[in-house]
């Protein structure tokens, strides 16, 4: 698990959160595995979206024709407003049991979030049966595909490292099992798949 | 038992799973293996709860969870191993199977229900348990396998007991594949199959077990002088093996039809001729439409019956003269040896019976049918059939359809009346049990036809089942010539390929699953492949039939040898 904190809890529910953070932090990559300590546990998410919203003095910066480059560094740096992650849960863990369930209750405001490292990623993955794709494959607001694909190349990389080559394979299987009866989402998540392992 | 159960376990890896289908719908099996790689007639085994199910496969289907996962063509669009994996998912086969067979197993075996079960059949209070029709269906994803060779032996019968004749391999995995002789000779039988499909070859594998074997007597019309002698195949030009040569004189005799008979240059083992007084009225009857006779023949033959009797009618009717005529006052009057003459002196229209007499002209000429053979050979055959030989009888160089049609009906009614009076002697206990004798008949639809069949004897045997121990094997390439009521009483049905609906229809008249079957039957690789159906075979089985050749012969005295030294072994282990 890395230490370093990667934001914090802005709202939240039980199917998922947004997380603001300074744009100078290291903050996680579109698919990134995430996980927001609790009292026993953590919550896991999957990053499905971050933006960076405007505010009065972007509106008028951009109005300008010309704004030096020291001013835009500025603006960047100092920024009242933060940049926002938009968060997936998939699992939970108690005293260190992983569920693919929604977690009980939703973290609160200004919880932290970690980004998860390689060793959670295959902790996580390994739990149970790939039980969490339903919650990504149900989300309607969601792009699916591209989420899976970045979540694949994450976590395949992990148990890659692992020794477990065939976990990606499985992840497919698993994939087109849920998938098997909606024709244009599998294609959509299928091709987002191939794009990302085009050599496998 | 214990032994049994091992030899029943299925080593093999399951080939798919039950996702549907019913007694009347067939089941459904989704294969977890390539479809090609099980074909339309295997033999299935499905294990479901305590209970193992038998079937035949009878259709492999195509199928998508959505028919646009089939349409589409995704190897252009995504990695080869997604394609795959999502093939795999997607896209299926399933195969229909036709439940025939249902065997108790038991709990899983080295189980304690296992033990208890067994105990309970051992003391005695529960029953051994044995095939069954099939009445239930195993359920949902019960797993399929491919028949073992335990799992033929169970319902097909073992190699090694004695009556039990391979008569082929399953098509994949090659075991062997049993009919129980005994139990093929209870009823009449049938061989069929298109020209070219194998028919001759099949029949001779049949013949030289039945004869092999011996519990019965065998008599073949040989029309086409194929089984007795050694022959040359026509499509290999290789030797086959006649069936004398096979067995030797003391067993197979050959008969010739005519005083001096040869067959390909080779003598007969003795000539068959007949006496005007072997030809009885109904004999003519059946040739009405070889013959073309007319409706007014019953009435005249009956006139001459009633003037010559049953012995002499043949003999004075041949005596006299057609369209002699003397003159008497002036007037030209039929001679009094003439045919006109008689047919007034008895109530018959003279153009009736010289028509008649006209008409018999061809019976009248055929050197076989003599005044006074030297000796009675119809007796002799059936003598010789039952003292336990068998007989080969050759029509020599009369291949026509009037003298198959003479002979084999009034040789077959005379071998009838025969039996059937030393039935009745055994059951009234004053003579011992008549041996039972088959009549091989080629060219079957020809005496059996809707026609023929009330009129010949062959109609009336294959009616009576083994009443009188007499039971037919039939040949024949045009099943759906063969009056109905003649096929629904077939017990064992063997048969190659069909091209003819009808055909294929009436082979498999009175069958349950014949919708399944006939597909099947369509597309049975001639020459190579048989369908074994009916009341003699537990259930219907596709095999690839044996080869008949030397190596054939080796293996069944082999078979022999091994029979006898397993009975003697029993015997010396328990003497009681």
């Amino acid at each position: 698990m890395s230490d370093i904190s990667a934001g914090r809890l802005l709202r939240s529910n039980t199917r998922g959160c947004v997380v603001g953070c300074h744009v100078s932090q290291p903050a996680p990559a579109f698919g990134s595995m995430i996980n927001i300590p609790t009292k026993n546990g953590k919550v896991f998410g999957l990053v499905y979206d971050i933006h960076i919203d405007d505010d009065g003095l972007v509106r008028q910066l951009a109005a300008v024709g010309s704004v030096p480059d020291e001013v835009i560094f500025d603006n960047r740096i100092n920024r009242n407003v933060p940049v926002e992650m938009s968060i997936i849960f998939i699992g939970y863990s108690i005293d260190n049991k992983i569920s693919h369930l929604l977690p009980p209750r939703p973290p609160l405001s200004l919880d932290e979030m970690y980004i998860c490292g390689p060793e959670d990623l295959r902790n996580f993955t390994n739990a149970g049966h790939f039980g969490y794709f339903r919650h990504i494959i149900s989300e309607q607001d969601i792009p699916a595909g591209e989420l899976l694909s970045a979540h694949l190349q994450a976590a395949g990389n992990a148990q890659k490292v692992g020794g477990n080559t065939n976990w990606i394979n499985e992840a497919i299987q698993e994939i087109i099992i849920l998938l098997r009866d909606n024709h244009e989402l599998m294609t959509n998540v299928l091709g987002a798949i191939g794009d990302a392992f085009p050599a496998s | 038992m214990a032994d049994k159960n091992t030899e029943k376990t299925n080593i093999n890896s399951p080939i798919g799973y039950v996702v549907g289908g019913g007694l009347k719908a067939n089941l459904h099996v989704r294969l977890t293996v390539p479809a090609f790689s099980v074909q339309e007639g295997s033999f299935i085994v499905i294990k479901s709860g305590n209970w193992q199910f038998y079937s035949i496969a009878t259709d492999l289907q195509l199928g998508a969870t959505d028919p646009r996962f089939a349409d589409d063509i995704m190897e252009n669009r995504l990695p080869p191993s997604i394609v795959t994996l999502l093939q795999g998912q997607t896209l299926y086969t399933n195969l229909v199977v036709l439940p025939s067979l249902m065997l108790e197993s038991g709990p899983e075996l080295n189980s304690p229900e296992h033990t208890v079960w067994q105990e309970l059949i051992d003391s005695g209070e529960k029953e051994e348990p044995h095939p069954l029709p099939v009445k239930t269906v195993p359920v949902h994803h019960s797993k399929a396998f491919l028949a073992n060779k335990g799992d033929i032996a169970e319902i097909f019968g073992k190699e090694t007991v004695d009556g039990n004749f391979t008569i082929g391999h399953t098509r994949e995995q090659k075991h062997p594949v049993c009919i129980n002789l005994d139990k093929l000779i209870q009823r009449s039988s049938g061989i069929f199959g298109a020209t070219g499909s194998g028919k001759s070859f099949l029949t001779r594998i049949i013949l030289a077990g039945l004869i092999d074997h011996d519990q019965s007597s065998v008599l073949i019309y040989d029309m086409h002088n194929e089984y007795g002698l050694d022959d040359t195949a026509s499509d290999t030009g290789q030797n086959v093996i006649g069936l004398r040569s096979a067995f030797g004189r003391t067993k197979v005799q050959i008969v010739g039809l005519g005083g001096s008979a040869d067959i390909r240059g080779i003598s007969p083992d003795f000539n068959l001729t007949l006496s005007y007084e072997d030809i009885m009225p109904e004999d003519v009857e059946m040739l009405t439409r070889e013959l073309n006779l007319r409706e007014t023949t019953a009435a005249t033959l009956d006139a001459l019956v009633q003037k010559f009797g049953r012995s002499g009618w043949f003999n004075a009717f041949k005596s006299m003269k057609h369209g002699k005529m003397v003159e008497q006052d002036g007037k030209r009057i039929p001679a009094p040896d003439s045919v006109a003459f008689w047919a007034n002196q008895n109530g018959i229209h003279p153009m009736a019976a010289e028509g008649l007499h006209s008409k018999l002209k061809r019976l009248f000429n055929k050197s076989y049918i003599i005044e006074n053979p030297p000796s009675d050979s119809i007796q002799a055959v059936i003598d010789s059939l039952k003292k336990g030989q068998h007989i080969v009888l050759s029509f020599s160089n009369f291949e026509s359809d009037l003298d198959y049609l003479l002979i084999s009906n009034l040789l077959t009614r005379r071998i009838r009346a025969e039996w059937e009076k030393m039935t009745n002697l055994f059951r009234n206990g004053k003579s011992s049990e008549p041996r039972q004798l088959v009549i091989v008949i080629e060219e079957a639809h020809k005496l059996l036809n809707r026609e023929m069949a009330a009129q010949t004897t062959f109609g009336t045997i294959a009616r009576e089942m083994r009443k009188y121990y007499v039971t037919l094997l039939i040949i024949d390439q045009r099943p759906s010539q063969i009056y109905d009521e003649v096929m629904s009483q077939l017990g064992t049905r063997i048969c190659g390929w069909l091209g003819d609906d009808d055909d294929v229809h009436a082979v498999l008249s009175g069958l349950a699953g014949r919708d399944a079957l006939r597909g099947m039957l369509a597309r049975l690789q001639p020459k190579e492949e048989v369908l074994l159906l009916g009341w003699g075979v537990p259930m219907p089985i596709l095999v690839r039939s044996r080869r008949y050749n030397a190596d054939f012969y080796k293996e069944i005295k082999h078979s022999r040898k091994m029979n006898f030294d397993q009975k003697t072994a029993i015997n010396a282990l328990y003497p009681d």
